[in-house]
């Protein structure tokens, strides 16, 4: 008899349940669904940033043999994707790729030629292509509804930020820019959807949130919620790029429903960059106040944001950014103003990081360049100024648990930061960063409810109902060996249902960083519940009382009793499969544990499922749960994270090469460290490619690089080391103590790598992406300032 | 628009079907053999999803390759690489040192590897960059995909017993 081992499941590496249909070619994604009778459909979309449009025929569209529906906007009439932008445009265009009619054929190749047969007749209308262009007096006006172009202006101001500048010993200013990225992901926008009957619109389509889908499509079509069935299968990345209705998905739908079939709409490489809703140019004022012992006092941050075309919900989103500077810090005030300017430009949203990669970027290169005047190590300031747990927020935030102190130490002692920093040799930089990140956030959607639904078959096999996405991240891995864990069994024994809305519970999706807390809290619920209804037969058949009893490997047992958890209960009633024929033949097989006296102790998890089914009550067993935020507003719960980068900069080309990252993640508890890995590693990557890389460049509002050759992605050889170190802080609300992995450490990594390219070369980097040209550039500047200064 | 016959081995079996000039061999592994594991990305070469390999296991773009040039050729895609309902050793891999994420580019550059692997056996990290640069993956960061092609050696010998 073993006692003692520990049997538990969070914690373990475990690899994630869909893997092996994944690396055998048997996922499905939506490009792989094909309902009967599908036509594919194509968009005409605008050609110009700005213009009226005069005349749209489409009669000889129509026309075309094998030619099914064509939509305009009259067909499209009050539907609109997010930010007000409508489905299809019928008047004035205000950028160029905005949709303008489109068509369903029996073929991809049809559909393409009858959009060339639409005869389109433009007025050419002035127009504006940046910020500075848009706010200039007498500028073209890109909303007839929106004189002066400023969609909105809004200020955060919390604490005593004036009172703050005014006392403290100095004040640092900064400029930055980010430039227009992409989120690519692997699988590009697409859309099935199946409206022929007028009851019932079925959409397969990949998304962040099937949740809102599901709402978006019923008030734009006058249908209940059930009457939309939203199915996304595997969904391939996401990375904040996946979380509204756009005009394509309605385009979709409102073709099916004229031409009583289902259609397809697939988006192509270069269409992909104009369809695509995230970071524009933005521009940011920087000022720090800051004493002279190293306390930064207040931030205050003013922001004008791009928001293309549309970009009317960028300014509601905004507020996390300023506010997350004061999650990490003991500030006495923060104010964060952001101005959405309106441009001839792609609509813009929210990009992957929030716009938080850019803001940590230039707040790390200018707490570092406080610590070098204030001749303080840049490690020593920031951990001088970290928050601790317990510690009150400025919006009422109250952080349970906090190991970014922690982090700071790991990733300072482990990188040799202090025998780095300020002794690397010429043109080798190093920098450090920290940040936070909210898991959940309610007010961002109208509730921030997750629900799930835990069965226990009677083979002692558990399948999860969930409404949440994954989209790689893992969470169904993570919601298995949440429902696993309760339940005592192992994670391969659970399988995971999810992507169906008619099947599914509630759950309002993947984002926020609400996934592990927010649906995880639901599936911990419902399997406690299910293992409640379990522990009502088990204490029967032990003949204990119910809260005598544990769970764990396989087996329920009276609490205290000894018990071999080295060998699996449940796999004693299935012997190396997951099939169920013979379970029933198997059940002689279970040994149970006994007592001297001859009275078991111990019965298997799949003998109790089983026993509770064929019993003569009859009782299946199945578990809900939901799971809210306990605040009223906001989050409760906050990931915490610190990295250092080290890098080498080519002072002829001005290329960066990133050597080395130190990752510290506070997640609150690993329940998958592998996976969390992973987590870390993409945002690693994608950190470092929007510091570095990634730029949607445009010249008049015409994409200049719309493919995957042009638009700069780090490929194998450009990808350096990686380092973890998880540190866990056991959050009070999280399940098993568990926040986020999310988007926490693409926050630090972009202020890292910053940082580091900014020590590299002594400057500050006003521009991101900090590509070879830009950083040539600064370099260049230096230099002449310092034989000006010699001179 | 004529049509053409063509056939192509594709896992093992002769398929024979009519295509157009146009028609790449990403359009018939998809639509006309039915094999969905092969992905249609940018169809413009640049992102790799779409990665098999041909008869010699080297790997190429199906959504650049013309599949009437390949008529009476034989290809393997994702799904030939399983044997008696088993992973090939670098599914294997892919799967337990967690270099699968969303799933989607995984198919191309499982293929990818594969060539790379069939060309080297025991890659380098030269070797390993250089043969994986032509896909990209954005959740993985190609990290612990690289971390799986260095154990997919170690997995098949552990697997034959056989020591090199």
């Amino acid at each position: 008899m073993i006692k003692n081992i520990d049997a538990s499941v969070v914690g373990t590496r475990q690899p994630r349940l869909d893997g092996p249909e994944k690396v055998s070619g048997r996922a499905l994604f939506t490009d792989d669904v094909r309902p009967a009778g599908m036509l594919h459909g194509k968009i005409l979309r605008s050609r110009y940033k700005h213009a009226r449009i005069l005349k749209l025929d489409t009669s000889k569209a129509e026309r075309l043999p094998g030619v099914k529906a064509v939509i305009t906007a009259v067909d499209a009439t009050g539907i609109y994707a997010t930010q007000n932008e409508p489905a299809i445009c019928g008047d004035v265009t205000r950028y160029i790729g905005e949709e303008l009619a489109a068509v369903a054929a029996i073929d991809e190749a049809t559909a393409a030629k009858a959009l060339e047969l639409i005869d389109v007749e433009y007025e050419v209308l002035p127009s504006v292509t940046t910020i500075k262009e848009s706010l200039e007096p007498g500028a073209a006006q890109v909303d007839p509804g929106i004189p002066g172009n400023i969609v909105s202006d809004n200020t955060d101001s919390y604490g005593e930020t004036d009172e703050a500048f005014a006392h403290a010993d100095l004040v640092f200013e900064d400029k930055f820019v980010t430039r227009p990225t992409h989120n690519l992901f692997a699988e590009y926008h697409v859309c099935v959807a199946d409206f022929s009957r007028p009851d019932k619109l079925d959409i397969w389509t990949p998304t962040q949130t099937a949740y809102l889908f599901q709402h978006s499509f019923a008030r734009s079509f006058k249908l209940s919620l059930n009457q939309v069935r939203i199915v996304h299968l595997h969904t391939g990345g996401a990375f904040s790029g996946r979380g509204s209705v756009r005009p394509h998905h309605y385009i979709a739908a409102l073709l099916s429903r004229k031409a009583q079939r289902p259609v397809k709409v697939f988006s192509s490489g270069d269409e992909e960059f104009l369809i695509c809703r995230t970071l524009g140019d933005n521009e940011y004022k920087l000022r720090t106040a800051v004493n002279r012992d190293g306390i930064v006092k207040a931030i205050d941050v003013e922001a004008t944001l791009d928001g293309g075309g549309q970009g009317h919900a960028l300014g509601y989103f905004g507020w996390m950014v300023g506010l997350c500077m004061s999650w990490i810090m003991d500030l006495e005030g923060i104010r964060f103003r952001r101005q959405v300017v309106l441009t001839n430009q792609r609509p813009n949203y929210l990009g992957h990081g929030g716009m938080m990669i850019g803001t940590n970027a230039g707040l790390m290169q200018q707490l570092q360049r406080i610590a070098a005047t204030l001749n303080m190590d840049p490690v020593d300031l920031l951990l001088k100024n970290a928050i601790e747990a317990g510690h009150h927020g400025m919006t009422g935030e109250h952080f349970a648990s906090c190991g970014l102190k922690e982090c700071l130490e790991k990733v300072r002692d482990a990188s040799g930061w202090k025998d780095k920093y300020g002794k690397l040799p010429k043109w080798h930089g190093i920098g450090v960063s920290m940040g936070s990140m909210a898991a959940g956030a309610r007010g961002a959607f109208k509730h921030d409810t997750s629900a799930a639904m835990v069965k226990v078959g009677e083979d002692g096999l558990v399948t999860v109902y969930t409404g949440i996405p994954d989209m790689g991240q893992g969470t169904h891995t993570t919601m298995a060996i949440i429902a696993a864990e309760v339940l005592g069994i192992r994670a391969q024994n659970v399988q995971v249902v999810a992507g169906d809305t008619d099947i599914t519970p509630v759950d309002v999706g993947a984002f926020a960083q609400r996934g592990t807390i927010m649906t995880g809290n639901a599936v911990k619920n419902a399997a406690t519940e299910a293992r409640e209804q379990l522990a009502k037969n088990a204490a029967e058949y032990l003949g204990v009382a119910e809260a005598d009893l544990e769970f764990a490997g396989g087996h329920i047992y009276v609490s205290g009793s000894e018990i071999d958890l080295s060998v699996q209960g449940d796999d004693s009633i299935l012997p190396g499969t997951r099939s169920a024929k013979n379970a029933e033949a198997n059940q002689a097989a279970v040994a149970s544990s006994t007592e001297s006296d001859g009275k078991p102790t111990s019965v298997s998890f799949a003998k109790i499922a089983y026993g509770s089914l064929h019993s003569k009550e009859g009782r299946f067993v199945m578990g809900r749960g939901f799971y809210t935020t306990p605040v009223d507003f906001g989050t409760a719960a906050w990931s915490f994270g610190a990295q250092i980068a080290e890098v080498k900069v080519d002072p002829e080309t001005g290329e960066v090469n990133v050597l080395k990252v130190w990752v510290a993640h506070d997640c609150g508890r690993a329940i998958n460290p592998l996976a969390i890995e992973g987590q870390i590693d993409g945002q690693v990557y994608s950190a470092m490619s929007q510091v570095l890389y990634e730029e949607c460049e445009t010249d008049e509002g015409q994409y200049l690089n719309p493919s995957r050759l042009e638009y700069k992605m780090p490929r194998t050889y450009e990808m350096p080391d990686v380092e973890y170190f998880i540190v866990e802080s056991n959050d009070p609300y999280g399940p098993f103590g568990a926040k986020e992995v999310g988007e926490g450490p693409i926050v630090v990594a972009g202020g890292a790598i910053a940082a580091a390219v900014s020590n590299a070369i002594d400057a500050f980097l006003p521009e991101i992406p900090m590509t070879p040209y830009k950083v040539w550039r600064e370099i260049t500047k230096n230099e002449k300032r310092r034989r000006g200064e010699a001179a | 628009m004529a049509k053409h016959i063509m056939c192509l081995t594709v896992n093992g079996d002769l398929h024979e079907f009519a295509v157009d000039d146009t028609d790449t061999l990403l359009d018939v592994i998809r639509n006309q053999v039915g094999f969905t594991g092969t992905k249609r990305g940018c169809t413009t070469g640049s992102c790799g999803v779409c990665t098999i390999n041909n008869d010699r296991g080297e790997s190429i773009l199906a959504c650049l390759t013309h599949a009437l040039e390949w008529n009476g050729e034989a290809i393997t895609t994702i799904e030939g690489l399983e044997a008696n309902s088993e992973l090939d050793a670098i599914q294997a891999a892919f799967v337990e040192f967690g270099a699968v994420q969303c799933g989607f580019c995984t198919p191309g550059v499982i293929m990818s590897a594969k060539a790379l692997l069939n060309k080297y056996p025991n890659p380098t990290e030269e070797q390993i960059n250089e043969g994986m640069a032509g896909v990209l993956c954005r959740c993985t960061g190609h990290i612990k995909v690289k971390e799986a092609i260095r154990n997919d050696f170690r997995l098949r010998q552990a697997k034959s017993g056989v020591r090199r």
